[in-house]
């Protein structure tokens, strides 16, 4: 480990250190820990679709499947056959790791634009098939009752850990050999197939991985969600929220999610004043940040200073 | 059975023209426009509007809805997608995205999450054939509509300046801005063209389907359906590609229920994406 | 004192990304003359092309067309000028007929009137676009494409062709046939440059050769008094 990545880590410990011990100080307020929930959750599932976007080549608008998946999981567990949430929330991430796993098979041979659409249109059947499944409640949807109920600041302790746990796995697998074959398949996917790297492999860990910790982020934010429900669980908003933290943070940077998440959630409680126009809002600041600054936040700040946090780029391969 | 046979022959006619837009798009452009639903949408919307204010029929309001939608869809190219092309396929994909998602809630903010209906003095009668076989007038007209539509539009791209221009563009652009032909021009008119099809396309659907600002992505989908079903830039497997759509709703509904008549063509949709993403009509 | 050339390219320098693809390259074409630039792979010819027929901007220099300043000129701009460039690979619309692939070199305003006497005269040329007229030009053989794509450039009326590699992956006899169409279309009193990595060939068909390399002509002069051995030593670089 370089003096650098030292320093960068162990500023890392310690805001990471500060953050889990706020709640327990009693000084922040519950609306300010709801806020600081969400930025976690938010850097969670950003995290995830960054590194599946912006390093693994897929672009998928089907994160949904999983947080809902994720939510009625949770709501089965916990609630119809009154297990602890600790199972609700491991059963969320094994079967969120499985749909991805099993829909690997399928779509993961698609390029780009078809994975997209796909991953989408199988959010939208998963969304139909819960609407008519009785187990689930069909459209009623379900609550979800977990004794004994986790405050505020517990879920915040969980899904930070979650989000710092995913920020690292995402440093990990960049810095080892995935790493190197994404690098190589963005670069020129041809010539790395030829080299012998199994693109389709590397394809499927990052969207298993992506599965699993989206699904154990989905299970989190139903608990605090309290109940679930077909047209929300599945509903596109949830990646498009996931997206917008990504490109306003910058795509294909280690920090970008997370600093995506801060001014994603910011902006959106600041704006939640104004029902109504918030969301159209956000979208002309999506589109404005796309046009103007393509990178985002972190890109745009890395091309202009020269530097890059969390580097995972190895001299070998410049 | 033959009922639900014929009335998906003839909202595939419709089908079509959700989709003729997008495909147009997709081979000339090389994007998929993921706010084609909302324009769409945006069509039906706008022919409410006016019928209300005019008092006329929905169809009659074509004739402002389809200008205006043309200009609106030729500025969108021109001032916001072509800046970002060449930038890469996220950008362009994710701005149509972002485009998507505010004019939903542009028109949730002004028309509310209510459904909606365009009425028609045709839209109880029907032409009894048999005792099993009714063809409702509104599914007729609709499908003559569509199928006006596509003939325009396949005699505009073969036998105008402009229109085969377009094709040249979608062909190789390189070669047809050696031809003096200006691609960025061409994408925006194919965009105002995608627009206002899309919108006429929304219009006919308004008056046989509750529409509401959501309805739009559910749309999204068909079209994508149609252009992936019948290759992109294929007028005849456009029109294919609609019918196919037009029957999995129609039978889905019959056999599963209204909750699953989505599933069939989301199923046939997936299929032609893992098997031949190129659509059965390309080379 | 000399007339002034009918295309004078001064100090043209183009990037591709970071990489400079020509470095202040300069040449002339007088008129109704064949002018051949001829430089191996990788030389800059074709950036330098695109320059000229406004697909690539370039980042300095000056590009004088009939003595009016043509630089930076969208491609549409440059083909109202009479200037057309038969690309690289032909680059045919392989999913229109030769007919109608031809009438889209027509395309520009002023060339839309008389395109059906000129469509003609590019039948007499080459009568095999007749007979094909109605296939797609995707069917057709390598020969074939070049020739819809010269076709298709003359459709436009120019008084000056670039011609960039035509005789790329193409048989002999082809290339043949080819070049005579071209000294014919000279005659008719159409510049023309051609852009080869032949030299041989391209030195025997033009007046006037340039030798270009790494982005710059390293050596000019009247085809028939240029040295082969210079020409050879210039062509890869050897001092």
């Amino acid at each position: 480990m370089s003096r650098r990545m030292k320093t960068e880590y162990g500023v890392f410990a310690v805001v990471l250190a500060v953050l889990f011990v706020l709640p327990l100080t009693g000084a922040a307020s519950d609306n300010a820990m709801r806020i600081a929930f969400n930025i976690a959750l938010y850097a969670v599932f950003a995290q995830m679709w960054n590194l599946m976007c912006g390093y693994a080549g897929l672009l998928s608008l089907g994160q949904q499947m999983f947080i809902g998946v994720s939510g009625y999981a949770t709501a089965v567990v916990c609630t119809s056959y009154g297990m602890p949430f600790v199972l609700g929330l491991l059963v969320s991430g094994v079967v969120s790791a499985l749909l991805a796993l099993f829909l690997s098979v399928l779509l993961l041979r698609m390029r780009g634009l078809y994975f997209a659409i796909a991953t989408w249109i199988v959010s939208e059947m998963i969304k139909i098939l819960f609407t008519g499944w009785k187990l689930v409640n069909y459209a009623g949807g379900m609550t979800i009752r977990v004794t004994p109920y986790p405050t505020l600041s517990q879920q915040f302790m969980l899904i930070l850990a979650l989000a710092a746990a995913s920020f690292l796995l995402v440093q990990a697998m960049l810095r080892s050999k995935i790493g190197l074959g994404l690098a190589a398949m963005r670069d020129d996917p041809d010539a790395a197939a030829g080299l012998g790297v199994n693109i389709f492999k590397m394809k499927t860990l990052c969207f298993t991985v992506c599965g699993f910790v989206t699904g154990i982020g989905g299970s989190i934010a139903y608990l605090n969600r309290l109940s679930v429900f077909p047209n929300g669980a599945f509903a596109i908003d949830w990646t498009i929220a996931i997206v917008f933290a990504v490109i306003i943070g910058g795509t294909s940077t280690a920090t970008g999610p997370i600093v995506g998440a801060f001014v994603y959630v910011l902006l959106f409680n600041f704006l939640s004043r104004y029902a109504g126009y918030s969301n159209i809002i956000l979208g002309v600041i999506a589109i404005a940040v796309i046009v103007v600054a393509p990178k985002g936040i972190m890109g745009t700040l890395q091309n202009r200073f020269k530097f890059e946090l969390f580097s995972s780029t190895r001299p070998s391969l410049d | 059975m033959a009922q639900a046979v014929l009335q998906g022959i003839l909202l595939g006619g419709v089908f079509a023209v959700v989709g003729i837009g997008m495909s147009m798009i997709f081979g000339i452009v090389k994007l998929a426009n993921l706010a084609h639903g909302e324009f769409f949408i945006l069509g039906a919307y706008l022919s409410m509007l006016f019928a209300g204010q005019l008092d006329i029929s929905p169809l009659l309001t074509l004739v402002i809805v389809v200008p205006l939608m043309f200009v609106a869809g030729y500025a969108l190219q021109g001032a916001l997608i072509n800046r970002v092309l060449g930038m890469g396929d996220e950008p362009p994909l994710l701005i149509t995205f972002g485009l998507s998602f505010i004019l939903q809630n542009v028109l949730l903010l002004i028309f509310s999450a209510d459904p909606q209906t365009l009425k028609t003095t045709y839209q109880l009668k029907t032409i009894v054939v048999s005792d099993s076989l009714i063809v409702p007038v509104l599914y007729l007209v609709n499908f003559i509509v569509g199928a006006l539509v596509i003939l325009i539009l396949g005699l505009f791209l073969r036998f105008t300046y402009t229109g085969q221009a377009i094709r040249a563009v979608s062909d190789d652009n390189m070669a047809a801005s050696l031809m003096g032909i200006s691609v960025k021009r061409s994408y925006s008119i194919a965009m105002g063209i995608a627009t206002s099809t899309a919108a006429v396309a929304g219009v006919v659907i308004g008056t046989t389907f509750t529409f509401y600002p959501y309805t739009g992505s559910e749309y999204l989908l068909v079209a994508f359906g149609v252009v992936v079903l019948g290759g992109m830039g294929s007028i005849p497997g456009t029109l294919v590609g609609g019918l196919v759509f037009g029957l999995a709703r129609t039978i889905g509904s019959q056999v599963f229920g209204t909750n699953y008549q989505m599933m069939i063509g989301y199923i046939i949709l997936l299929a032609m994406l893992m098997i031949r993403p190129q659509g059965l009509f390309s080379k | 004192m000399c007339a002034e050339p009918l295309l004078r390219v001064e100090g043209v320098c183009a990037k591709y990304g970071d990489f400079l693809a020509v470095a202040g390259a300069s040449f002339e074409v007088p008129a109704q003359s064949i002018v051949s630039v001829i430089g191996a792979n990788g030389a800059g010819k074709s950036t330098l092309m695109d320059c000229i027929a406004g697909v690539h901007k370039p980042v300095s220099g000056r590009i004088l067309f009939k003595g009016e300043d043509i630089t930076g000129l969208s491609p549409n701009g440059v083909v109202a000028k009479r200037l057309a460039l038969v690309p690289q690979g032909s680059r045919c619309f392989t999913r229109m007929t030769v007919e109608h692939n031809l009438l889209m070199g027509a395309y520009p305003k002023h060339a839309r009137a008389g395109r059906g006497e000129r469509l003609e005269k590019v039948y007499e040329l080459f009568p095999m676009l007749r007979e094909k007229r109605k296939d797609l030009s995707g069917s057709l053989s390598g020969g074939q494409r070049q020739m819809v794509a010269i076709g298709r450039a003359l459709m436009s009326a120019p008084e000056l062709i670039l011609f960039d590699e035509i005789s790329l992956g193409l048989a002999p006899t082809v290339i043949k046939d080819i070049y005579q169409r071209i000294r014919a279309i000279n005659r008719e009193g159409v510049s023309v440059v051609l852009v080869e990595q032949d030299v041989a060939r391209s030195k025997k068909t033009s007046a006037y050769s340039y030798i270009m390399l790494r982005g710059e002509m390293v050596l000019s002069g009247p085809s028939k008094e240029l040295d082969d051995e210079k020409v050879k030593n210039a062509y890869f670089g050897v001092r």
